[in-house]
């Protein structure tokens, strides 16, 4: 079909910006002699498969986003120093020039209560709060010298999204699906799961695609029934007479494209494809039946029943089926000491959420043969403090200068240990690792310079690092 | 790609080529984007990032002694440094770590340039507005006004003759979404094609520009640089009630206040001498900027950055300059001085508000504006709205107020609050010495003092970026087809004589936006027909040079609007709190805090989509869906996304469904017959009789639809509706024509301006 050809011609003209006369002429040569990497979209498939620019070690990304930001120093960061000093003020010297949410300055240090101990050969330390993570410390690289710019929820989230502490900028899975497209064709590229008490804070600007096309924004599933909006047809509306209309608007589109020949129609004939696959690739994704027992019990949940766990088994099925990037939200992790927000039953029973699925999907991951294609993520948008926040319980205030994450999967280091904080977990003292650090790796790990891959907006070549960001060569495998 | 590039290259040489000898080149067609993209990192205005102390941006400071050596020398691009670093591969320029390649071609076009004596010209879009007349054509018969003399004077350049207009249904329909966004009536329809008078389209064109409803249609463009939402975004995102400025805005462009006066309401009516209430109520522009309500917020913080984004925002509005590179440093590319970014910002660093939190006052329903519900067409709704307007709502609205003393304001280092630059001394207001006339920094300066400088007839950027986007609207893109940057990094004009002629017919139109409007859809050039022409295809595929005119898919709320016109159920009231048609369980699953969402059931379920209610982090389904931002900061122009979501969303939604069903009513209420009732459902939904193909793809679809309900009576009970079935009769057919009006809603054609 010519159709077929032509559109192909106008898309790719689209691409190279080609208009008339010399101005075009300076726009080829301009884009020939710039060397960086602007994936070349088809507007009819934007989540056509794209290669990267260079060897990819993970196709996949699952970041698991615990929202709120867990204390490091309840789970991962042991500081006997912490302890032996509670309840002291802390060293004027660490205090100098820092900034938090909700400390007046008259707090002390807070020891954690919980025990810790050593495991696997990396000897990572984990708190009994965490028995799970302690099955998969050799699989991981935990990042201990996190740190991050802005102390703030919202803001912060968007920052690990997206770089940049204010909504507008593209997100992580936008950058992601924007480079390299999906391999799934009945399912979207980049998927948002959500569980816990409430919605992460700064809501769908997370997962907004900011500036890139909007084909790139994350498409929030729900964690039961149908997985998103008007997935089903309306009531009276069988499946073979789905199937009837669905072919009856194709053909009156196709009547339409035969009479103007604008290939946006075809986009739209494929567009209303998609839709029909999708109300049953989508029921197909959420039927939890064909899982085995063991399974449900390796992930720690009941089949279907909305949790964390049962959002990180619909993750590992979302990327076998091809999407490439799934991120899981989990509030709330915000433990200030206020109610609902203690370092005691409140913080025990986010652990339990969050402990088990988290590591079973690593496993799970592995035993199929999918880890070292997919990279998974763990973490929040900052840390704890050292020092206490006296609410109606002692919790701990937002940190900003050092805090933990961990990594798995495709191109990572197993069992391998970053970075180091001071004594009483003020500071990073070896191994720091930005957020725009985190980022540029992530991207090199997809097969990215994380300065060559751009898109141009108003004017300027923009990237998720901005002008920063320097990939993590020790934790590369 | 490389090859093809080679392939372009050759071609577009060949026809460019006809005397390449004395071809002279142009700084900013040719040699501008090669600097800029390559050099002027390093090498440009920003003096924290220069290298080597070479400027390449100005004739001066490119030719300047260096000790024996310039990086320019004009005429000798042998004895020119910047050929020769670029030639030369051990110590090469740019250097490898920039990751930039200069062409050989470029590095030819660069040396031609030199040895034609190397001339700068300033930036275009900062040059005076060009006073053109229309150039004389070949063919006198085809341009209507001035802008098609300079559309069609390109196109006989290159030897394209432009489309053909397009057929009187597809121009009433045009015309009704441009100027309405809503769809015509079959009778409104049938009024135009009969009407055999000359001025039969212009008549058509000034009543619709006389209907209340355009001003929601193109109030709509310009909420969105307003950034208007009713929530306070980020996290908490609680509702507020800014609605009155919403009005204003839909009732300044239906009274076409001229665009002058409208940008000084806005920016400053505070600040005029006895201001009205509505002029305050203007200033709500500048308070559309987002409250952080989270706890252990630095109030500091947030007052800052809501002042930077009224800069960045009326940078982006009114200047079409992207204000916020400067705001860390130098701008790279364009004129713009970091310290230059804090003269504008002080501007607005004089605020009482603080995170957006400050001045507002009381607005009654009503006040802004008196009459909502004007008898408008010869189609009146059915659903009016019935609410009791002897209660009327109340408004605190948010609006600008200035502290008496002004702060001090500082530079901000790497655009950092925390550190601000005190060795330099207090900053005070100023413009851009780029853009005229001179406003130079000075202590007292307010507000109202840049809103005269945008408006200013001296200053060019204002009207060629106002009016360029209304060519965008118009045409799917602007003539700058970078339609946020006219800087440096921006595009060239495809017609800059002809975006100049706009520019200046708009002022000495006195600024009037309706006047402009006229002048456009009257043109030739905008009642071409939207077809694709395949002799254009390999010459022209985007279609820069507008011998045709382009289908443009509808924004999300004519999506909604034009389901509401054609289903019958619009309710055509004006103005008022911000109302709440259904919506699906589960949209406030993703939010901090769940969202109140009172479901309308009487006329406010059918009200335009400009009135439904917008919370900043979980928008109504359908307006993400197709592509509206989320309104957190400005934006200038939405994306057109085309997505299965796109699909499930008319198909599937209860929404659209209840559309259906009562097109589905109408249908059967207005035709007698099956062939009757597939012209009507056309006519309502496309303004034009079905052709052959589609009356017999739905004479099919229908008879075997109502098969499959005669075998089916449950699912047709659940399709239809008791009124529908009453009316029409049986089951199965009511859940027929339920299926032929979701059909006719659900085409290409349904949702695309044609």
């Amino acid at each position: 079909m010519n159709l077929l050809k032509d559109t192909t011609r106008r898309h790719l003209f689209q691409q190279c910006g080609v208009g008339l006369g010399s101005i075009a002429l300076n726009k080829i040569l301009q884009q020939d002699a710039y060397a960086g990497f602007t994936p070349k979209i088809d507007p009819a498939n934007p989540m056509d498969l794209r290669l990267p620019p260079q060897a990819a070690k993970a196709k996949n990304v699952i970041f698991l986003f615990m929202a709120g930001a867990p204390s490091q120093l309840d789970l991962f960061s042991d500081k006997p120093k912490l302890r032996e000093f509670h309840g002291k003020t802390p060293p004027k010297s660490l205090m100098e020039g820092k900034r938090f949410a909700f400390l007046k300055g008259n707090e002390t240090l807070l020891g954690s209560e919980r025990k810790f101990g050593r495991y696997g050969q990396c000897g990572m330390t984990i708190s009994e709060l965490f028995p799970h993570h302690q099955k998969i410390v050799d699989e991981v690289t935990w990042l201990q010298g996190m740190t991050t710019d802005v102390f703030n929820h919202g803001p912060a989230k968007l920052f690990m999204n997206t770089g940049f502490p204010a909504p507008g900028r593209p997100s992580l899975g936008s950058w992601a699906t924007y480079g390299l497209g999906s391999a799934s064709r009945d399912l979207p590229g980049f998927v948002v799961l959500q569980s816990g008490p409430r919605g992460p804070r700064a809501g769908s600007t997370l997962w907004n695609s900011g500036f890139l096309p909007t084909s790139f924004q994350g498409v929030p599933f729900r964690g039961k029934g149908d997985p998103i909006l008007y997935l089903r047809s309306p009531k009276g509306i069988k499946r073979e007479q789905e199937r009837n209309f669905y072919n009856t608007v194709s053909e009156l589109n196709q009547a339409r494209l035969d009479e103007t020949a604008d290939p946006e129609i075809m986009t739209r004939i494929n567009s209303y494809e998609m839709a029909y696959r999708m109300q049953s690739s989508a029921p197909e994704l959420m039927d939890l039946s064909q899982e085995s027992a063991r399974t449900f019990e390796n992930y720690g949940c009941k089949p279907g029943e909305p949790s964390f766990a049962n959002n990180c088994i619909l993750a590992r099925r979302l990327v076998e089926r091809g999407t490439r990037f799934v991120q899981l939200y989990h509030t709330n992790w915000d433990s200030h000491g206020g109610p609902g927000e203690n370092l005691n039953s409140d913080f025990e029973k986010v652990c339990r959420d969050v402990d088990q699925a988290s590591a079973a999907l690593i496993l799970d991951l592995k035993e199929r043969g999918l880890l070292d294609d997919t990279l998974v993520i763990w973490g929040g948008e900052f840390g704890r403090t050292p020092m206490g926040e006296v609410r109606k319980t002692v919790g701990r205030d937002h940190h900003i200068d050092a805090f933990t994450m961990w990594m798995a999967g495709g191109g990572i280091k197993k069992g391998y240990i970053h970075g180091s904080t001071d004594e009483l977990g003020f500071g990073v003292t070896e191994g720091k690792v930005h957020v725009h650090d985190l980022h540029a790796t992530i991207l090199h790990l997809l097969g990215f310079d994380h300065e060559k891959l751009t898109y141009r907006f108003q004017g300027r070549d923009f990237r998720l690092t901005d002008v920063h960001g320097h990939v993590v060569k020790d934790i590369l495998a | 790609m490389k090859t093809l590039y080679s392939i372009l290259f050759s071609l577009l040489f060949l026809a460019h080529d006809s005397s390449p000898a004395e071809e002279k080149l142009r700084f900013n067609r040719d040699i501008r984007s090669i600097l800029s993209d390559n050099c002027y990192h390093c090498h440009g205005p920003d003096e924290e990032t220069l290298e080597a102390d070479l400027r390449l941006d100005s004739f001066a400071e490119a030719t300047r002694d260096l000790g024996g050596y310039a990086g320019i020398v004009p005429g000798k691009p042998d004895e020119s440094e910047i050929i020769f670093r670029m030639e030369d591969h051990d110590d090469i320029m740019p250097p490898s770590k920039s990751k930039k390649v200069v062409s050989p071609e470029d590095i030819a076009t660069l040396r031609k340039w030199i040895e034609q004596g190397a001339e700068y010209e300033p930036h275009w879009a900062f040059l005076p507005i060009e006073k053109n007349e229309a150039p004389q054509t070949k063919q006198s018969d085809w341009p209507k006004n001035p802008i098609d003399s300079f559309i069609l004077a390109k196109l006989e350049q290159e030897g394209i003759t432009p489309s053909p207009e397009a057929e009187r249904s597809v121009l009433i329909r045009r015309l009704y979404v441009d100027l309405l966004g809503l769809l015509p009536t079959p009778e409104e329809v049938e009024a135009f094609l009969k009407d055999s008078t000359p001025t039969a389209y212009e008549k058509l064109v000034d009543r619709l520009l006389a209907n209340p409803h355009y001003g929601e249609r193109w109030g709509r463009h310009w909420l969105d640089q307003a950034r208007y939402a009713d929530s306070n975004g980020y996290s908490v995102d609680s509702e507020r009630q800014m609605w009155p400025y919403r009005d204003w805005v839909i009732d300044a462009h239906n009274q076409d206040m001229p665009f002058d006066q409208f940008t000084i309401e806005q920016i400053a009516g505070d600040l005029l001498e006895n201001p009205s209430k509505n002029q305050l109520i203007a200033t709500a522009f500048h308070r559309n900027t987002l409250i952080n309500q989270e706890g252990g917020t630095d109030a500091e913080q947030f007052r800052v950055e809501a002042a930077m984004d009224r800069i960045n925002t009326t940078g982006a509005v009114w200047l079409g300059l992207t204000l916020g590179c400067a705001q860390c440093h130098t701008h790279k590319f364009d004129p713009i001085q970091h310290r230059e970014y804090f003269e504008m910002y002080a501007f607005f660093n004089q605020g009482t508000d603080k995170n957006n939190k400050g001045k507002t006052i009381n607005v009654i329903e009503g006040e802004v504006f008196k009459n909502r519900h004007p008898s408008l067409t010869s189609n009146s709704s059915p659903a009016q709205d019935e609410r009791d307007l002897a209660k009327p709502a109340k408004a605190e609205i948010m609006i600008m107020e200035d502290l008496k003393t002004p702060r001090d304001t500082f530079l901000l280092t790497r655009g950092d609050f925390t550190r601000p630059n005190k060795e330099l001394g207090p900053l005070y207001p100023g413009g851009l010495a780029s853009v005229a006339p001179p406003l130079p920094a000075k202590e007292g300066r307010n507000r109202l003092d840049l809103a005269k400088w945008l408006i200013h007839p001296e200053n060019p950027l204002t009207p060629r970026v106002t009016m360029n986007r209304i060519w965008m609207r118009y045409f799917g893109r602007g003539l700058v087809e970078t339609e946020e940057d006219f800087g440096i990094q921006g595009t060239l004009p495809s017609h800059p004589q002809l975006l100049d002629w706009l520019a200046a017919e708009f002022i000495a139109q006195k600024w009037s936006m309706k006047a402009m409007h006229r002048l456009i859809v009257t043109s030739a050039s905008y009642r071409q027909s939207s077809h694709h022409r395949s002799d254009l295809k390999d010459r022209d595929a985007r279609n820069h040079m507008l011998a045709r005119q382009n289908r443009i898919r509808f924004d999300a709320e004519i999506v909604r609007d034009a389901a509401l016109s054609a289903s019958g159920l619009l309710s055509e009231t004006i103005g008022g709190p911000s109302v709440h048609p259904p919506q699906p369980d589960g949209v406030y699953a993703f939010t901090q805090a769940g969202k109140k969402w009172a479901t309308e059931s009487g006329a406010n379920r059918y009200r335009r989509a400009i009135y439904t209610k917008f919370f900043r982090s979980a928008p109504y389904p359908l307006f993400t869906t197709f592509d509206a931002p989320d309104f957190s900061s400005v934006c200038t122009k939405r994306a057109k996304s085309n997505t299965p979501l796109q699909a499930l969303n008319l198909a599937n939604d209860p929404v659209f469904v209840e559309f259906a069903r009562s097109l589905a009513l109408r249908l059967s209420n207005e035709a007698p017959s099956l062939s009757a009732r597939i012209d009507c459902g056309f006519q309502l939904c496309y303004s034009r009789p079905p052709s052959e193909r589609e009356r017999d793809t739905l004479t099919q679809f229908v008879s075997q639809t109502l098969s499959h309900y005669e075998s089916q009576p449950d699912a047709a009970k659940a399709l239809s509706s008791p009124e529908l079935t009453k009316a029409v009769g049986a089951p199965a057919q009511a859940a027929t024509l339920v299926n032929l009006a979701r059909a006719l809603l659900n085409t290409d054609n349904f949702i695309t301006r044609e």
